[in-house]
């Protein structure tokens, strides 16, 4: 081929100049790796498990005979899953709804960060304590997270309306209406195609809150995973992932009312309060050792403060600052390996490769993977793999990318390839690729505070993450180390969501929720 | 956080008129198998409301934290603990009394169970753990955690931190058995009721994992009921409760705890164990 | 009506408008010209501004809300004549009254899309009759318009600035077709890199002289 160039038109191979088409994605993918690469040294991916096959020969039999008749009460458990999700939604958007209109305000942002930050098994843990194994434990876990969600996300949908309508209405016309018709009006599809999407993740929510004691199928999911009755969780599986894969099909809008009043009608019996607990919860068992007792009279200043400072040394020097840094190390690596996972994901899945044909099995691959909720699939791997970060890194790495490729391929319909296109890597490289990046970047930014809450879950799991030193302090009840530790892995996401916004504001000319809605919609 | 101040109030005006009929709740989370728990536990309730003349219900929960928490609430008023949760109950609700155990909780004791690929073998001796992985059971466990860590702190005498390479929580007895055969932890700490049975039903391969010590016997589970029961369910409830749990014959509802039989204890018996898990730091 | 004494516009510190007069009467209709970058919309937005309590603005970015019906699109000119009670109870349930009226208004502009049709599935010619209906159906006495026939054919383009001419007292446009804007204008403005240029009754003028007001390339890629 060379030899048929005269060679005087050979440019020289000048390194420099090639920086010029490294372009500001190749820059943000670079600093994304140099982070994963960063964090994968601190990482403890040790492959320990010896001989994994005769429990996962028991799995495999169990997927192969699911038993259906094993759980009881299994319809309950499917309703009250899909009502506590859509109760929970719908709490969040009375909640998110107003506070989108002044999320300019730091202060909301912040708070809203901050509430976002935690996890909903954790705020199901702390309501449980004020609340008791009370649908309204499960409710609210679901709703003031979400909310705190809708409001962002609402808000940025909002910012990115077009102002041109305002200039052609009447002169005189009244604000709301104006916001109504010409702001509102423009995104509303958007938003609602939004809340959809969060109907799903609610899904799985709710299922995932069973784990504490809802009634929802986590309730029997984890038993049953956890007990080794693998034909019951199959079967369990197998009907969370179709719920989910079967949305469109039952969750139609006219149908709605209809479903919250059968869920608010078909709620398990509220308990009473016991105010008097509730004050001493408040006022006594969150706070910190040495701080109560000072507020109650029972130590001097010097007596409770000394107490205090002893106590705050310890938590957070062995348990809230390694439980940051592991918690960031995981949630980083996991991170990469969602990036390189949606991509190969959109590659296998995507309408412009591959043949028509797989495409069905891929997407069933992408639906499976994304309803499966972390937990089990984190189970898994730590049985093949053993309990270092990997199985986490894995089940958090399958979950999100999966979750990411499938929302891309939502946007193939509107890439139209050129005349010359072929089902190639090559061509795909330069027609598609291109044009689902700046997405698949903003989704896998916005993903990134997920995948930090949901190292929560591992942390239940035994892996020592924050969750696991929050779910330990629950355990040993004592509520003012998981509160501390609570408001540190608040404040940890508030920090991380200001970076996060800084970072891509600069790069992303839509904003980041607008690039993970255009997918949805 | 104010609204958790005004939003229980208008929930107790919402639903106080659902606790004002008096219905004796009871909770109870079994040491091995937990499939369908509201089946077989709706079964005791059945029983204890023939005995005891008022309206019983079961509430299932997933774990021992969760059984403390509906205790302090008085969302139950009986709970079957294991012996910390017990413990922790008790601390929480003053007056509230352990009014039996199972017949095998007087003396119930942990196995320590290791990986065959590992050389350590079966010995009255407290075995050098120095340098393996280990896990526990839950983190709320008294067989599967509190007293497996007390000895090994005690015979190693130094913290498990300073022992393990790797420490794990499984979460379950039988999750513990199924790593440390799969060679995911090389010791682990379990529940001897629980080994005993799986060894019985085949499901654990003996070639794999072996017993490598087992510890002292302690006082385990127990039958422990809110200090006000009297008063809101009639003098001498408590006293009735007593004996019907005592004279629980029928096998049927005995296996789902799965205690041979019930006999008397009194907060006294688990003096042992809160000293242990204050020992330890799992109590102030 | 209006009086503008020596105007200078900037737009991210370049000068726009500069050092301009210019009176408009009442009654009269005024065609603004120029090629573009002239400043003809930036001076078209400050008239706008100064006599916006009695004048429906046309704009080039039409604004039309996409997910809204065309229903909806026109009714929002009419925004600043009902409570806001209405207006949202309006946008739920379209009201039968106003539905006939935006119903006839639709048909005098020729444009048969279906009053429940969402904006976005319209074509470029029946979006632009869609702005053109909502200001139309603000009712009001003076028209401020930017380019708002670019998108459709001379025939229609005269039909409509007819229609448009009946119903106001006032027109103000900026125009890319000097035949429009010899034929039914009073008076023609030419601007030129921000200066007014030219300032006469359009009977004095032909379209020679306004050749170079228009930059043929601009009005092609418009019409597409």
């Amino acid at each position: 081929m060379v030899s048929n160039c005269p060679t005087s038109s050979i440019p020289k191979w000048r390194p420099l100049k090639m920086f010029k088409f490294v372009g500001p994605w190749q820059r943000l993918t670079l600093g994304l790796w140099l982070l994963v690469g960063v964090s994968l040294l601190f990482v403890d991916i040790e492959i320990i498990s010896l001989d994994p096959w005769g429990e996962l020969l028991r799995m495999g039999q169990g997927l192969l005979r699911p038993d259906f008749f094993a759980t009881e009460s299994l319809v309950n458990a499917l309703w009250q899953t899909v009502s506590f999700a859509l109760l929970g939604v719908t709490l969040g958007l009375l909640l998110g709804s107003p506070l989108a209109l002044v999320y300019r305000s730091p202060l909301v942002a912040g708070v809203c960060a901050m509430v976002r930050g935690i996890h909903e098994i954790f705020w199901a843990l702390l309501f449980l304590q004020v609340f008791g194994l009370s649908p309204l434990t499960g409710v609210l876990a679901i709703a003031l997270p979400y909310g705190a969600t809708f409001a962002r996300v609402f808000h940025d949908i909002l910012q990115q309306a077009p102002g041109t309508t305002r200039e052609t209405l009447p002169f005189g016309c009244d604000r709301l209406s104006a916001y109504c018709y010409g702001k509102l009006g423009h995104v509303l599809p958007l938003m609602l195609a939004y809340v959809r999407y969060r109907f799903e993740c609610a899904l799985r929510s709710s299922a995932v809150l069973g784990f504490i004691g809802m009634p929802t199928l986590g309730f029997y999911l984890e038993t049953a995973f956890r007990q080794g009755k693998y034909h019951e969780g199959a079967a369990l599986l197998i009907l969370f992932v179709v719920l989910i894969g079967t949305i469109p099909l039952w969750s139609r809008r006219r149908l709605l009312p209809l479903y919250l009043l059968a869920a608010l009608l078909t709620l398990p019996k509220m308990t009473g309060v016991d105010l008097q607990l509730v004050w001493q919860f408040l006022t006594f068992d969150i706070l910190p050792p040495g701080i109560r007792e000072l507020l109650h009279g029972q130590q001097n200043l010097t007596q409770g403060l000394t107490r205090f400072a002893s106590w705050w040394q310890r938590l957070t020097f062995e348990q809230a600052l390694p439980g940051v840094g592991a918690t960031l190390v995981l949630a980083v690596s996991a991170l990469g390996l969602t990036h390189l996972l949606a991509l190969l994901g959109h590659r296998f899945t995507s309408m412009h490769s591959r043949s028509k044909y797989s495409m069905p099995l891929g997407q069933l691959l992408l639906l499976i993977m994304r309803s499966m909720p972390e937990y089990i699939l984190a189970f898994i791997f730590m049985m093949l793999c053993g309990p270092s970060m990997l199985p986490a890194m894995l089940a958090l790495g399958l979950h999100n990318g999966a979750l990411i490729a499938y929302l891309l391929t939502r946007q193939d319909r509107l890439i139209t390839p050129s005349a010359l296109y072929q089902r190639r890597s090559d061509h795909y490289g330069y027609e598609v690729l291109p044009r689902i990046y700046p997405n698949l970047m903003s989704l896998l930014f916005y993903r990134f505070e997920v995948i930090l809450r949901e190292t929560a879950i591992f942390g239940v799991l035994g892996i020592m993450t924050l969750g696991f030193y929050i779910d330990s302090a629950f355990s040993e009840i004592r509520y003012n180390n998981a509160f501390y530790l609570l408001l540190v892995t608040a404040l940890l996401n508030v920090l991380v969501d200001a970076l996060a916004r800084q970072t891509l504001a600069k790069r992303l000319s839509q904003g980041m929720a607008v690039g993970q809605v255009s997918c949805v919609v | 956080m104010s609204f958790a101040k005004i939003l229980p109030l208008i929930f107790t005006c919402l639903f106080v008129p659902a606790t004002l009929a008096e219905t004796f709740t009871f909770t109870a989370i079994p040491d091995e198998n937990e499939s369908q728990l509201k089946t077989r536990f709706n079964k005791v309730a059945k029983y204890l409301e023939a005995e005891l003349g008022v309206e019983v219900n079961y509430v299932p929960v997933k774990s021992y934290a969760a059984a403390v928490t509906a205790f302090r609430n008085n969302q139950v008023q009986l709970a079957w603990f294991g012996g910390l949760s017990g413990v922790q109950a008790r601390r929480l609700v003053p007056g509230s009394q352990a009014i039996a155990q199972g017949y095998e909780d007087q003396y119930f004791k942990s196995f320590f169970i290791a990986n065959a690929s590992t050389p350590l073998e079966q010995s009255s001796n407290f075995p050098n753990l120095n340098g393996y992985t280990f896990t526990f059971g839950s983190k709320g466990s008294t067989s599967g955690r509190l007293m497996p860590q007390f000895y090994i702190e005690r015979n190693m005498g130094k913290q498990v931190k300073d022992i393990f390479t790797r420490i794990g929580f499984s979460g379950d007895h039988s999750r513990t058995i199924a790593q440390v055969e799969a060679g995911a932890y090389q010791v682990g700490a379990v529940n001897y009721k629980v080994w005993e049975t799986a060894v019985a039903n085949g499901t654990v391969d003996t070639s794999k994992v072996k017993v490598i010590w087992e510890t002292p016997a302690y006082p385990d589970y127990q039958w422990t009921v809110r200090a006000d029961a009297d008063q809101r369910f009639g003098d001498g409830f408590t006293e009735k409760l007593t004996k019907a749990l005592l004279e629980m014959k029928d096998p049927d509802l005995l296996a789902s705890f799965p205690r041979q039989s019930f006999v008397e204890a009194d907060n006294a018996d688990y003096e042992p164990i809160e000293s242990v898990a204050t020992a330890i730091g799992l109590l102030d | 009506m209006l009086h503008i004494a020596s105007l200078s516009l900037s737009y991210r510190e370049t000068r726009v408008i500069d050092d301009l007069d210019l009176s408009i009467k009442q009654g009269e209709s005024l065609a603004i010209v120029g090629p573009s970058g002239a400043g003809k919309s930036t001076l078209l937005g400050y008239i706008y501004q100064q006599l916006k309590q009695d004048a429906a603005l046309c704009s080039q970015s039409q604004g039309l809300v996409d997910a809204l019906s065309v229903f909806h699109n026109v009714y929002m000119g009419a925004l600043a004549r009902h409570s806001s009670a209405y207006n949202l109870l309006n946008l739920a349930w379209p009201m039968a009254a106003r539905r006939e009226e935006v119903a006839r208004l639709c048909a005098e502009l020729y444009l048969e899309a279906p009053l429940q049709k969402t904006v976005s599935s319209l074509s470029g010619g029946q979006r632009q009759r869609v702005a053109l209906a909502r200001a139309l159906y603000q009712e009001k006495p003076t028209f401020i318009g930017d380019e708002s026939f670019s998108a459709l054919d001379p025939v229609m383009a005269q039909r409509l600035l007819s229609l448009v001419k009946a119903r106001h007292e006032t027109v103000i446009m900026v125009l890319h077709d000097s035949e429009l804007a010899l034929k039914h204008f009073d008076r023609i403005i030419g601007l030129s890199e921000g200066k007014l240029v030219l300032d006469k009754p359009a009977s004095e003028l032909d379209g020679e002289q306004l050749s170079h007001f228009f930059d043929t390339q601009m009005a092609t890629t418009q019409d597409v």
